[in-house]
């Protein structure tokens, strides 16, 4: 059985694939990492009402390895790629804030020069000091 | 009454979902599709059963809007199929 997939792009600049590794412990598992309570909001106290069942499994399973139902292994590996496409999102949004973050500060930067070079350009009467001295 | 305001969805995602028969994957699209998408203006979805795969395809204005979309869209799709496993 194949395994769910993604492709994300932007533009034509990127394109990234998402594909899932069935021997990663992370896609066996239907409790992902990104979705559900933080761990602050857990070791608070805060019960998960909403915590994904367990996967299923199949009927007359009983070896100690579990066998789980096609459709559980798809929930499992589902969770997994939902996390790998969390992580990839989260980290462009941190970049694209970071770019943000950067031009206003360069923009402030820039104005405060302008307005130093305003106030400079404005005090021109040098040679009136010297006059009075004399 | 346009704003005139039309920001491009460029931002995409397609993600492709095998179910074990093609009549899953018909019913989790027909469950999906009658979600409304609250900002159309940001971010749209599709839905599409081909044989045994629910393809989906996602639209948004930027990293952000697509980041929230898709995973609320995964989280509907991993309880359709934890419905199916359990019911059909």
């Amino acid at each position: 059985m194949t395994t769910p997939s993604a492709i994300y792009k932007h533009g034509d600049e990127l394109e990234k694939h998402f594909q899932v590794d069935i021997n990663n412990a992370r896609y066996k598992t239907t409790n992902g990492s990104t979705t559900g309570p933080s761990e602050h909001v857990l070791n608070a106290g805060q019960i998960d009402r909403d915590r994904p069942s367990d996967p299923k499994l199949l009927d007359n399973t009983e070896s100690s390895s579990p066998s789980y139902t096609p459709l559980s292994l798809l929930r499992m590996q589902l969770t997994g790629l939902q996390d790998d496409i969390n992580i990839f999102l989260t980290e462009r949004m941190e970049v694209a804030k970071m770019k943000k973050s950067k031009l206003a500060s360069d923009a402030e930067e820039k104005r405060i020069e302008e307005e130093i070079k305003v106030l400079l350009d404005g005090g021109d009467d040098d040679n009136s000091e010297t006059e009075n001295e004399q | 009454m346009k704003n005139g305001r039309e920001m491009s969805l460029d931002y995409v995602l397609n993600l492709e979902i095998p179910f074990t028969t093609s009549r899953q994957a018909q019913i989790a699209a027909k469950v999906l599709v009658p979600d409304p998408i609250l900002k159309p203006q940001d971010f749209q979805v599709e839905y599409l059963s081909q044989d045994n795969i629910l393809a989906v395809h996602f639209r948004g204005i930027d990293d952000r809007v697509l980041r929230v979309g898709v995973s609320s869209v995964i989280d509907s799709i991993k309880t359709i199929i934890e419905t199916i496993d359990e019911l059909d």
